[in-house]
């Protein structure tokens, strides 16, 4: 008789949007909130076809519009269901009214993002202001560079917003194109491995015609601040459980993230990139290539921009000569006048006792690819500021420039 | 960590993400007491609906169409007795003109209340035992002159408030013009002895071939009783003022169907009978002519046209139905025969004026018509026979004088009912006579006991604008019509022409009524909230109750407020103490009114229960 236990771990070759969708169908959620709109039709489209095929039991409603989607959430969620939905750009933007709602009543709503840019100019391509318009709203926010990372960031999410302690919505981004559309291999769990990891969703307060409750009644102006306060307080408080929920994700299935950034080669080095997302793919060859050539560059990775690590940022950052924040993402008239990571970056190392300059890049705009040869030039940018002990200016918008 | 130190204060301090216990539940309001965002509140106003207005006795119609629809029958029959001593009786004859009123008629059809109240009566016909007692015995004693409509509401309502009451009735049988003025294939004679056997039943006694003037005098009702009502009526028929009236052939309108009524007919119609005037006797006469062996009815009249006749369209169908010729625009002038009617003389005429009282002028220039007939019927109103009455209580029209609370002078003598009606512009009708007499009850009442007589003060909001109503929750729906007998069968017998309503019927058509301006306990509001704010303990009429400490004052439950009772009232008006605060009222009697009581102890309980 065999004795080896018989694992049904495998691994597949898919895109970012199909790994989001077996994450989803991994989780086991009982309620989907579908609105197409690429890029993250793909992951609605393979949804349907796990629950037309039997593979996955979950109420799959198709909403009317991106706010029905987030109103249906919110609603499924409150009932107790663990909810999945999704969206991309302009249709994130047009549930806004519902994001703060969800957090505020404290619901672990699950949203996948794959990144949109927003008109114009109508684009498909991946930027990622349509997620970031909303990151003070009460949700967890990262983003994943591949598919796998994506599949696993979905699981870990459920299991962080579900937490007792904190019960917030989080948002699990992925560039479009980049993430959504582009195969690679992907390593599925056995099942019973998320169901070690992840245990069934129980809200403690649910809609029960038994045992009824009000859920977002209205209250008095002054009772508002302490529920503000209350929401504030549970996004610092999950920081520590991010922490616990990365290392047992690690010892259960073997893959290590650090929640908070991921470093690469940065040992000696003197600039580094500072990103989000997808372009860390091509920034790792580029790098690499880099220092074949002696330059002593690297790249610092944020995988969680809310809760935002802010010592851990600076900590990560405090020993480099110059950082480029590569923003992808826009942010007009802001600090820098480009993107928004860039003020992010500079209030975490405000405390700092030795600063780096900080130079915001503006690529990878309206989902363009940032190529290797840009990343030369921005490298090359950082290395004359850090010759010459200053910035030239604080935003570059690559490929405009000589 | 931005969160560090922080702390909420106590007072402050909510529940896990505002989600808090139901609005329902222990606390669920208390948490967040909202009633101060409000600056209109919704209350509870009953209006009156339009039925009630409009009925002579101002009979609870919506009150009782309200309970016919949830079955109750027994309660609806009760308070439809409260103002209308005998609802079989006005249940068949009564002019309706709470129909003519009905909102309803505006949206499709009038709701057929008539037919709703013979169901009603004829159920309570067939109790053993009657829902009404007599009140305590005051040791006072009543005559009542007269059993028609006035006497025998007068006598009722004075028999349940305690009275010793004496019916005086000239006639062999009691019952005036309910037994002498209405054919039996309208009202059978049974039905009325029922309803006067009623009467007898909570105490009324009732002499009757006793005339006053001739077998009592002013002075014995004086001297006998402590109060007296006079419901004489009007007995006389008019002449039509033509030649040749006294020639042999010749009938009155009024005493033809009393003669019939009481058995004591002795005439024998021809084959060709005319019938003078185009009011409702004169539809009853044309249509006992036929059952009494007529085979050519004519009925001529100063009217140019049907619409313009003083009757009820219905009965005017019915009769055309039946076979009776109408001829318009004519008068008679002559009878023309010797010794015994031959034909008729008729000039073409019309009336002076724009209602059928005013003066005729007849055209003496046209060639006079001649119209052979054998017997002609006039029937062309009634005055009243007043010799026995002190000159002081006389008016130049012919009836008594009274002032607005029907008292003669500072006398304890009263009058109602087409005695003193007659003239007034108000119609004479069966149902305006019960009310008169109901309202004289009640005044005599407050006169042997020594209260002031006042007018009614308090304003009456009738609800006549279908706008004021949630019309969206009224679909279309015709009206359940009475089945008749068939004109060809019905028009030689004295069986009854309109048939009853079934119960189911009764109840289909009860279903249509709007409850205008009147709570009916369809729920709507107790399911509109959105908090919810409205309470209740039982699905019944008037029993919600608004928790006005948490109520915003969304306007949600009074928009959606199918009969229009609830309304918005600025939160500022409640500093006047007009309105009281936060439960039903009722200006006018409907059930809010009386549940008054039963409201307060609900808002003791809710408040336990929450």
């Amino acid at each position: 008789m065999p004795t080896v236990t018989e694992t049904k771990k495998r691994t597949v070759r898919i895109n970012g949007c199909v790994a989001s969708a077996q994450a989803a169908k991994y989780a086991d959620v009982d309620v989907i909130a579908a609105y197409p709109i690429r890029p993250y039709t793909a992951t609605m489209m393979a949804l349907a076809q796990m629950v037309a095929n039997g593979e996955l039991d979950a109420e799959y409603i198709v909403a009317d519009s991106e706010h029905s989607q987030l109103s249906i959430s919110h609603g499924a969620a409150s009932s107790g269901a663990r909810v999945f939905t999704g969206s991309s750009g302009v249709g994130v933007q047009f549930a806004y009214e519902l994001y703060s709602p969800i957090s505020g009543s404290r619901m672990p709503v699950q949203m996948m993002i794959a990144d949109r840019t927003l008109d114009p100019p109508g684009d498909f391509g991946s930027e990622h202001t349509d997620a970031l318009s909303t990151r003070d709203m009460g949700w967890l926010m990262g983003w994943s560079c591949d598919a796998q990372e994506a599949f696993d960031n979905h699981l870990m999410a459920y299991r962080i917003g579900e937490d007792p302690r904190v019960l917030l919505p989080q948002m699990v981004c992925q560039d479009g194109f980049f993430v959504s559309h582009i195969t690679s291999d992907v390593e599925l769990p056995d099942p019973g491995q998320v169901k070690e990891f992840l245990p069934p969703y129980k809200h403690p307060y649910p809609l029960d015609p038994r045992h009824p409750v009000s859920h977002g009644p209205q209250i008095m102006p002054e009772q508002g601040p302490p529920l503000q306060l209350e929401r504030a307080r549970a996004m610092e408080e999950s920081m520590p459980v991010i922490e616990q929920v990365h290392d047992e994700f690690a010892k259960i299935f073997g893959r290590r993230y650090d929640p908070w950034v991921e470093e690469f080669m940065t040992d000696g080095a003197d600039v580094v990139f500072f990103l989000q997302g997808a372009h860390a793919v091509t920034a790792r060859f580029a790098i690499q290539h880099m220092r074949d050539r002696g330059l002593k560059v690297g790249m610092v990775r944020l995988r969680t921009i809310r809760p935002y690590p802010t010592e851990r940022v600076k900590d990560a950052l405090s020993k480099f000569k110059v950082v480029g924040v590569v923003e992808t993402n826009m942010g007009l008239g802001s600090v820098s006048s480009g993107g928004v990571l860039y003020g992010e970056v500079c209030a975490a190392l405000y405390e700092s006792q030795q600063k780096p300059l900080v130079v915001s890049f503006m690529a990878g705009m309206g989902g363009e690819a940032i190529v290797l040869k840009e990343f030369y030039w921005m490298a090359e940018k950082m290395t004359e500021a850090q010759k010459r002990g200053k910035i030239e200016k604080r935003t570059h918008w690559v490929g405009f420039e000589d | 960590m931005s969160t560090k130190g922080t702390k909420i204060p106590e007072r402050l301090k909510i529940p896990f993400a505002g989600i808090t216990p139901a609005p329902t539940q222990e606390k669920g309001q208390d948490l967040f007491p909202t009633g101060n965002w409000r600056s209109i509140r919704p209350v509870y106003r009953d209006k009156l609906p339009p039925c009630n207005n409009a009925c002579g006795t101002n009979e609870k119609i919506q009150g009782y169409l309200d309970l016919v629809k949830r079955g109750k029958y027994l309660d609806a029959y009760a308070l439809i007795k409260e103002d209308m001593p005998f609802p079989s009786v006005t249940g068949r004859v009564c002019y309706h003109p709470c129909e003519q009123a009905c909102n309803r008629g505006k949206y499709d059809e009038a709701i057929s209340i008539r037919a709703v109240e013979r169901f009603l009566g004829d159920l309570g016909q067939a109790l053993a035992r009657d829902v009404v007692k007599a009140g305590t015995p005051n040791g006072k004693k009543v005559a009542v002159v007269g059993s028609g409509p006035a006497g025998h509401s007068a006598a009722y309502q004075l028999a349940r408030l305690g009275y010793k009451v004496t019916i005086l009735e000239k006639s062999p049988k009691a019952g005036g013009l309910n037994r002498g003025g209405i054919p039996d294939w309208v009202l059978p004679q049974d039905v009325l002895d029922r309803e006067i056997e009623r009467l007898v039943e909570i105490g009324v006694e009732i002499k009757t071939n006793v005339e006053v003037g001739k077998d009592v005098t002013w002075d014995d009702l004086k001297k006998n009783y402590d109060a007296c009502v006079l419901a004489v009526g009007l007995i006389d028929p008019n002449s039509a003022r033509a030649e040749g009236e006294d020639k042999e052939g010749v009938l009155f309108g009024l005493p033809f169907l009393r003669d019939i009524g009481m058995g004591t007919s002795k005439v024998k119609v021809g084959a060709r009978v005319a019938v003078i005037g185009g009011g409702n006797t004169a539809i009853d006469c044309a249509r006992e002519a036929l059952r009494q062996g007529a085979v050519e009815v004519t009925m001529i009249t100063v009217e140019g046209n049907p619409q313009e006749m003083p009757a009820v369209p219905e009965d005017l169908h019915d009769m055309t139905e039946e076979g009776v010729e109408l001829m318009h625009g004519r008068a008679m002038t002559a009878v023309l025969g010797n010794g015994r009617i031959e034909a008729l003389q008729l000039h073409p005429a019309r009336f002076s004026g724009a209602i059928n009282a005013s003066p005729i002028n007849i055209d003496k220039e046209a060639k006079p018509e001649r119209f052979a007939v054998d017997n002609v019927i006039i029937a062309v109103g009634q005055r009243a026979s007043l010799k026995w009455l002190p000159d002081e209580f006389k008016t130049e029209r012919g009836t008594i004088k009274i002032d607005r609370f029907g008292r003669l002078g500072d006398t304890n003598f009263f009058a109602a009912g087409d005695v003193v009606q007659l003239g007034s512009g108000q119609p004479l009708m069966v149902v305006n006579a019960v009310g008169d007499g109901k309202r004289v009850a009640f005044n005599l009442d407050k006169v042997l006991r020594g209260q002031p007589l006042e007018p009614r003060t308090v304003p009456v909001d009738v609800i006549f604008d279908l706008n004021r109503m949630n019309m969206t929750y009224f679909p279309h729906f015709p009206r359940v019509q009475q089945t008749l007998l068939p004109p060809v069968s019905r028009r030689k017998t004295q069986e009854e022409v309109i048939q009853p309503f079934t119960e189911e019927q009764a109840v289909e058509e009860a279903n249509r009524c709007f409850s205008c301006g009147t709570c009916n306990a369809c729920d709507n509001c107790y399911l509109v909230c959105p908090e919810p704010c409205i309470v209740r303990d039982d699905r019944s009429n008037g029993l919600y109750k608004i928790l006005v400490d948490y109520c915003k004052g969304c306007r949600v439950c009074i928009e959606e407020c199918p009969t229009g009772c609830l309304e918005g009232v600025p939160e500022l008006d409640f500093d006047s103490g007009v309105v009281r605060m936060d439960t039903a009222f009722a200006v006018s009697p409907g059930l809010h009114g009386r549940q008054a009581e039963e409201l307060k102890n609900l808002g003791e309980r809710a408040e336990k229960s929450i």
